[in-house]
């Protein structure tokens, strides 16, 4: 959550996705990571970096780039200091899912507002993927939110 | 509520699922995540690290779930 509310300080464009984004959807586990999408444009990320930076003391976090974001490289993971945990940094999926066509909605947590995927959007980017943590969690999205089969 | 008995952790059913959009769900889920990294802790190589795809980025995360290298 200090990683989250840092993001609201500094107005980073972001969306949660992944297990959190799960959880915070009402299915609840436990995780070593966050997933977020990021908008990779240049004042972003360095809002991303400066809201990083308030949390983790680290060099690591200058080399996250909007060139990379937007180039060759559109996920970025990163494992702060203490190593136990990651952050997956993503800007694009394939050619399917970039951040502008992610749908989302807030939910405020002790006042810090948090914006998450919906069901849908979750479903759709978990259906097809090689994990099969992944297509388990679409099955069931799919079946708690009553979402229809997707081709 | 009553016993209920199960020949394998499998056949136990999941929790229920909780209200979509509750605030309290986000908190539970950090809670119980610290719970498992400080049940099983793990290390993974710290430092930003670069994916040309997600499909990359999901099979080293996978090595390093099995591994915790």
């Amino acid at each position: 959550m200090r990683v989250l509310a840092a993001f609201a300080r500094h107005g980073v464009e972001y969306v949660l996705v992944g297990s959190m984004a799960m959880a915070a959807q009402g299915l609840v586990r436990a995780t070593r990571d966050m997933d977020v999408f990021v908008s990779p444009d240049e004042g972003n990320i360095e809002r991303l970096k400066a809201a990083l930076r308030e949390v983790f003391h680290d060099p690591a976090i200058d080399e996250i780039t909007s060139a990379d974001l937007a180039g060759d490289y559109p996920a970025l993971q990163y494992v702060p200091p203490q190593h136990d945990y990651w952050i997956d940094i993503l800007a694009r999926l394939g050619e399917a899912f970039r951040y502008s066509d992610l749908e989302s909605e807030v939910v405020e947590v002790d006042g810090v507002p948090v914006r998450v995927a919906t069901p849908r959007m979750l479903y759709l980017m978990k259906k097809d993927t090689v994990r099969p943590q992944d297509r388990l969690d679409a099955e069931t999205l799919r079946q708690r939110f009553a979402l229809e089969e997707e081709k | 509520m009553p016993v209920r008995k199960f020949r394998s952790v499998e056949a136990m059913p999941p929790p229920p699922p909780r209200a979509p959009l509750d605030p309290q769900n986000l908190k539970i889920a950090c809670d119980l995540s610290a719970l498992a990294v400080g049940l099983r802790p793990r290390r993974f190589p710290p430092g930003l690290h670069r994916y040309r795809t997600v499909e990359e980025a999901s099979r080293r995360r996978e090595r390093w779930e099995a591994l915790g290298e």
